[in-house]
């Protein structure tokens, strides 16, 4: 669907990205990430064919970006980090402009915009001028925008910048409806919601690409071996010592002692070993009569897959 | 290309620059007019004529925020990005500017109404006035819309296109200066002993400068004389500052810096 070969675009000195290549299947949902200024933004114009690159290809559907422009372009939505806006026309005006720009037949306009139009929530902005619009309903007229014409491709730079928490959750509902049949690359610095709505994450860095898999084999990359972290009541030496009798259980390590005689230890459990270790370290603790108050998997989340992978 | 002309056009009068315009151009065409009728002798192809001079102020106004406004708010990103080719965005803003001229000269035409009700005749020098002032204003609008499209300041871009259009209709003054100084460089280092030939390369100089001014080859015109030359000077000139135009936005595309 999408093809990205060594892509390079140098400013001047200034070496943006270099060398980034992967690719989009169709009906995939890609994340985006990276630091700032880590060519994020620059590698989103090139592929929807704003700039121009210094080298390398970008191929949509079959069509390449600079040798079939028209072609390439009409199978892309995008939505830039600055939402391009018209803040001297209404809501309506300016999706009927962008219609006229994307060549949408003048039959299936009013069906269209109207279905865009509710699902983006703007229908009751509809004839206000955007430049009187709060941030977010800018920001819901900038994705609109990006749907006219019905493109296959959805390029959306930090899709929920400056909405309400609510707001946040509407625009990843709507998302992952538009997910079933489209293909989506989404930036954002937000990494939980990257988590929540992509399959397959791209991590830049320094123009590079840092790691580029699924969320979970990212994490289970990073730690040879899963941590388990265990909150409970009674003697701590007993409990570690008869835990480290239970096959599979590699490491305990203390972790936070309350004066209460509540106790946090860490488990480091090598799952190779024999399978899942977890039932066996409850059955341990209650025949012992030691309550378990808190039983968790440590497992990284993608924010420290992320921090580690980046300042690496 | 008629998306982006009825955008902006509509857009001169969603913000105050083409009530300003049509304000200073209606004042101007106005204050002369009476100023004829005061005198007892209308003309109103030396009218059209001497507003053609105020161009230099009224064009840098109407074509400085055409592409420096898209640039600086990020809309620009609209035209790259979707597939309207980049040639019709660039000729449906020049042309928007040129209807703003259109309507403008309807300030001139309740004139010649109030004229001919007052059993004066409309002759061929009307005629002719008219056609320079929408071929000199086509080529001027042009030079603006290039100045526009090089920066992303309004203010830069009215600048710029002020001191082109400043330039070239004080042309007539410039050659003058060419002639003696050239003339006179000449003369005192490689024609030392042949002053008649520096005189001829003087002149020469000036014949080239002078052919650039739209305005010395059309002076005819008023007087009902037309010639097609100075019309296709006018439309080619006006032509090339749009292919300019586009190959400057057309760049982005294409540069590998």
């Amino acid at each position: 669907m999408i093809e990205i070969k060594d892509l390079h675009k140098s400013y001047g000195d200034k070496h943006a990205v270099r060398g980034i290549s992967f690719k989009v299947e169709k009906g995939e949902v890609l994340g985006f990430l990276g630091p700032n200024g880590a060519g994020k933004s620059t590698t989103m114009n090139i592929i929807s064919g704003y700039l121009s690159m210094t080298s390398g290809s970008v191929i949509i559907n079959g069509h390449d970006i600079l040798d079939e422009p028209e072609e390439a372009k009409k199978c892309i939505g995008y939505l830039p980090e600055l939402p391009p806006l018209y803040l001297d026309m209404t809501v309506l005006e300016y999706l009927t402009f962008v219609c006229d720009l994307k060549k949408v037949p003048k039959d299936q306009r009013k069906v269209q915009l109207a279905k865009i139009l509710s699902m983006v929530k703007i229908t009751d902005v509809a004839d206000r001028l955007i430049g009187n619009l709060s941030k977010g309903y800018k920001q819901r007229v900038g994705i609109a925008q990006a749907l006219v014409g019905d493109p296959e491709i959805l390029i959306l730079d930090e899709p929920t910048v400056g909405l309400d928490p609510n707001q946040i959750l509407e625009i990843r509902k709507l998302i992952s409806k538009l997910a079933k049949t489209k293909t989506i690359i989404i930036s954002s610095h937000i990494l939980s919601e990257i988590q929540a709505m992509c399959d397959r994450v791209v991590i830049i860095n320094h123009g590079k690409v840092a790691a580029i898999d699924t969320i979970t084999d990212l994490s289970a990359r990073l730690t040879g071996n899963s941590k388990l972290l265990l909150c409970f009541k009674g003697a701590i030496k007993d409990v570690i010592n008869s835990l480290r009798t239970i096959p599979g259980v590699s490491s305990i390590s203390e972790r936070v002692t309350n004066e209460s005689g509540i106790h946090e230890i860490e488990i480091i459990v090598d799952y190779s070993a024999g399978g899942d270790v977890r039932a066996n370290i409850f059955y341990n603790m209650a025949k012992n009569g030691w309550p378990i108050l808190e039983f968790r998997s440590l497992d990284p989340t993608l924010e420290e897959v992320f921090l580690s992978i980046t300042s690496a | 290309m008629t998306a982006v002309f009825k955008r902006e056009f509509l857009s001169y009068f969603r913000s105050p620059v083409g009530y300003v315009a049509l304000a200073l151009f209606s004042f101007l065409s106005g204050f002369q007019f009476i100023n004829m009728i005061s005198k007892g002798y209308i003309s109103i192809s030396s009218e059209i004529v001497s507003l053609s001079s105020f161009f230099i102020i009224i064009v840098p106004i109407i074509t400085m925020g055409l592409l420096s406004e898209d640039k600086r708010r990020g809309t620009e990103i609209l035209f790259y990005t979707t597939p309207v080719n980049l040639f019709d965005v660039v000729f449906g803003k020049f042309l928007a500017a040129f209807a703003l001229f259109a309507i403008m000269f309807v300030n001139v035409i309740i004139h010649m109404i109030i004229t001919l009700c007052c059993k004066g005749k409309v002759d061929a020098g009307v005629v002719g006035a008219t056609l320079v002032f929408f071929f000199v204003a086509a080529l001027y609008i042009s030079i603006g819309l290039f100045a526009s499209s090089i920066t992303d300041s309004q203010i830069v871009s009215a600048i710029i296109s002020f001191v082109i259009l400043l330039v070239i209709s004080l042309l007539t003054t410039i050659s003058q200066f060419a002639q003696s100084g050239v003339a006179s460089f000449l003369g005192a280092t490689f024609c030392k002993f042949d002053p008649a030939k520096a005189q001829s390369a003087g002149e020469k100089v000036a014949a080239a400068l002078r052919w650039f001014n739209p305005l010395d080859k059309t002076q005819d015109f008023r007087y009902g004389i037309f010639s097609v030359f100075p019309l296709v000077f006018c439309l080619s000139f006006a032509l090339v500052f749009i292919y300019l135009t586009f190959r400057k936005l057309d760049k982005k595309r294409w540069s590998q810096k």
